[in-house]
């Protein structure tokens, strides 16, 4: 076979997706691209590594998280720091301004506060407020009632979701909480969580759109090049030797 | 062979050589291969263990195109590399990340593959980063010839006689691998979908079983061009010749940042090392048979030693430094009164004061090869659940932090960082090619978008954040007022379990060689030569002298 030479010389395939053809990642490729992603939309590095984290739980439970959290870096993009995360007082960690709280900031949080009076102990009652695309929550969730051996309940008007001992938690979480945005309330109560079996095979059927999307917000990480960064780079000697 | 019973395990802990020593930019970038290298452990267990090995297609033309599968077959699973052959112009072959086309493509297919496999492979593998490869599949990697000693081999084994030992001691290899992707990279199967079995617990051993049978295809398909051109001449490589053959690499910057973004993994490498270390300092005693086969290994690091070349004017004096140490370890060895209490001790400790960085750590690399009985469990230690130590502890008060930091981060909180020669590089990605880069601060553009591998600076900040707060205070509080210091913080917890976790040098000073991290992580691997041809551009030979396919089962491994 001759090599045919193609436009491409980057360390990443993804970009190589074309239609709505869904694309097959690896979890080490969504953490990767979610977590850049989540860096160029403007979270901290230590805030993107939770954004890679949950992108990746999701998908290795069969859910399309790079598009949610794809969706999530648009509306949350350019967003001050102080609008995205909780004010933690007991009971009540709604946004200071009333605004729609970032899903992996409020997730991350929670995490923090896994062992704090004012976090998801059991027998709260935490008054969330909005959260936006609060799919993304239930990674964080999950760790939580591993981390404190407790059931979680997340409930708005709509929506109940239990992260529990059922064998169906997951499929119902996931239909509860794929909207865009939920008004939240968290209660959580001693118990053992079953845990869903993570997934080797890749059904979660990210489209092209959504990793495109996602290496938009990922490149805002990268440096344009320079004469002196490519002189820079490689061998100062040939490789034809 | 191991020539030493296990003993009871005795008190090591004061042998252990502490963090603030091991953890120095300039002796990682001194380290060699040792037993415990990923390409070692990989070798004694496919010598060991009921694995056979064959190859079931070669189907490469007169021009040497075509395909091959190589295959690896134990009592429950099968693992096949799939080797392509390709015609490759010279005004393409670059050992860039940046090349389009390669000499040779390969993957490692998880299991038996198919026609259809084969089919999906050859329209994906060699467009390398271009394609995509699947769950079946564990790595995705290409090689370049070496253009000099290919042609040289072909022309003389064509010619019905061997090639001359000088070109092949001056090269080392026929092809060098630019690239050897695995861990989910490019569809290949996660790392978490395959560690759970015992062949592949150890790091790395895709990766070092893809490059063990791409060093048989590339003398194979020599040897089949030579067939070709020479006809009914042409004759096979000497089996002495071709042990000496390894697979090159060529690696650049790219692999630096891995053992600063993996901080349980190093540790983890490195424990297992000092751990190896230590158990042979603590013994009481020595062995004449360990001490004969330490009198063999230093002739053969010797030999190593003088076939290792470089023109880099780093690595020019650090290899006069590594023979004149080998020399001097010869001497000392020969002498050295082995009937004395703790001789391994003593000798270490006379190495430490009168050998050079290079040369102790090569001691420790000796030392370590006649003991395999007593260290090489320690194998076994060497991989990371990495994701278990991904959760913070919200609950840690603001003082215990700070703790960590003045304790375990004194060696990053005594840089200044006010001065240019310490901030005077930055890491960076390329838009242009998304591969990582290092640029100078005062004269690039681009260091807003830092990456962060500078840990030193991160804990740095995050100090003088948290040394006029409330001790109390939990991280939690601390993290919600300052999202910034989140990965530093993840980082000092990681580190208060993991003392091994953080290369302890200034990785944005003005002086910082990126080869010594490079060398690090190539002496894990088990690289046996060391080839700097910029300060982040390396070449090395791997699983030169090593068996191949067709002979490992005959001889005994050590």
């Amino acid at each position: 076979m001759t090599p045919v030479p193609h436009d491409q010389t980057r360390g990443d395939s993804t970009p190589f997706f074309r239609d709505a053809k869904p694309a097959p990642l690896s979890r080490n490729e969504v953490a990767s691209l979610c977590m850049k992603a989540a860096r160029g939309a403007g979270m901290s590095w230590g805030m993107a590594e939770e954004a890679g984290f949950a992108a990746a739980w999701l998908a290795a439970h069969g859910i399309d998280g790079p598009a949610h959290l794809a969706a999530h870096l648009e509306q949350a993009q350019g967003r001050a720091w102080a609008e995205l995360c909780p004010r933690v007082t007991p009971g009540d960690w709604r946004a200071a301004g009333g605004g729609t709280l970032c899903p992996i900031v409020l997730g991350a949080t929670l995490c923090d506060h896994a062992a704090l009076a004012q976090g998801p102990l059991a027998g709260c009652s935490i008054t969330l407020g909005m959260v936006d695309h609060p799919i993304l929550l239930l990674p964080f969730l999950a760790e939580i009632a591993r981390l404190n051996k407790v059931l979680v309940t997340v409930t708005s008007a709509q929506v109940t979701a239990c992260i529990d001992a059922s064998d169906t938690w997951m499929q119902t979480a996931t239909e509860m909480l794929s909207g865009q945005a939920a008004d939240l309330t968290l209660t959580a109560r001693e118990g053992a969580l079953k845990n869903p079996p993570a997934q080797t095979a890749r059904h979660t059927k990210t489209s092209a759109d959504t990793i495109a999307a996602l290496n938009a917000f990922a490149m805002r990480t990268t440096v344009p090049a320079s004469e002196q960064s490519r002189a820079g780079a490689g061998s100062t000697l040939g490789d034809n030797d | 062979m191991s020539l030493i019973q296990p003993t009871a395990a005795p008190e090591t802990a004061r042998y252990r050589r502490p963090a603030s020593e091991v953890m120095r930019l300039a002796r990682m970038g001194s380290g060699h291969p040792t037993r415990l290298s990923f390409l070692r452990v990989l070798l004694r267990r496919l010598a060991g263990e009921d694995w056979q090995m064959d190859r079931p297609v070669w189907s490469v033309d007169a021009r040497g195109v075509g395909h091959a599968v190589y295959r690896v077959t134990g009592a429950e699973r099968t693992y096949s590399l799939v080797a392509f052959a390709h015609d490759l112009p010279p005004e393409m072959r670059s050992d860039r990340v940046i090349a389009t086309a390669w000499d040779a493509t390969f993957t490692l297919f998880d299991g038996d593959p198919t026609p259809e496999d084969i089919a999906r492979l050859a329209d994906n593998v060699p467009l390398q980063e271009a394609g995509r490869i699947s769950v079946k599949e564990l790595t995705l990697a290409r090689a370049n010839r070496s253009v000099r000693l290919f042609a040289h081999v072909i022309d003389a084994l064509a010619a019905g006689h061997q090639p001359e030992a000088e070109e092949i001691a001056a090269v080392g290899y026929l092809m060098r691998t630019t690239a050897v992707y695995g861990s989910g990279k490019f569809g290949a199967a996660d790392r978490d979908d395959i560690a759970a079995r015992p062949e592949l617990a150890a790091p790395f051993q895709v990766e070092m079983l893809t490059v063990w049978l791409i060093r048989a295809f590339t003398v194979d398909l020599a040897e089949h061009m030579a067939a070709v051109k020479g006809g009914a001449r042409a004759v096979r490589l000497d089996p002495e010749i071709r042990r000496s053959l390894g697979v090159g690499n060529s690696t650049g910057l790219g692999m630096a940042p891995f053992i600063v973004r993996h901080p349980v993994l190093l540790n983890n490498w490195m424990t297992a090392r000092e751990e190896a270390l230590a158990r042979v300092r603590a013994q009481q005693s020595a062995s004449q048979a360990a001490v004969s086969h330490l009198q063999e290994v230093v002739v053969a690091a010797i030999d190593n030693a003088k076939a290792w070349r470089s023109e880099h004017p780093v690595q020019v004096p650090k290899l006069r430094d590594l023979r004149g140490d080998l020399d001097l370890l010869k001497q000392t060895f020969a002498t050295w009164d082995f009937r004395q209490p703790h001789p391994w001790d003593e000798l270490w400790t006379w190495g430490e004061s009168a050998l050079t960085l290079e040369g102790q750590e090569a001691l420790l690399s000796l030392m370590l090869e006649p003991h395999g009985a007593l260290v090489d469990d320690l194998a076994d230690r060497m991989c990371a659940d990495e994701a278990a130590s991904f959760r913070l502890s919200g609950a840690m008060t603001v003082g215990e932090l700070r703790g960590i930091l003045e304790t375990d981060y004194a060696w990053a909180l005594a840089i200044d960082f006010t001065t240019p020669e310490n901030t005077a590089r930055f890491w960076y990605v390329s838009e242009e090619k998304l591969e990582p880069r290092l640029g100078d601060r005062a004269t690039e553009d681009g260091a807003t978008l830092e990456q962060p591998l500078c840990i030193a600076r991160l804990a740095s900040e995050l100090y003088a954040t948290v040394r006029e707060m409330d001790d109390a205070t939990p991280v939690a509080s601390l993290l919600l007022a300052h999202p910034e210091h989140r990965y530093a913080v993840r980082r000092a917890q990681i580190t208060r379990a993991h003392p091994f976790a953080e290369v302890q040098d200034n990785l944005i000073a003005d002086d910082m060689l990126p080869i010594d991290l490079l060398r690090c992580k190539l002496a894990f691997f088990g690289a046996s030569q060391f080839d700097p041809r910029s300060d982040r551009w390396v070449r090395i030979n791997l699983f030169q002298g090593a068996p191949y396919p067709d002979d490992i089962k005959a001889e005994t491994s050590r």
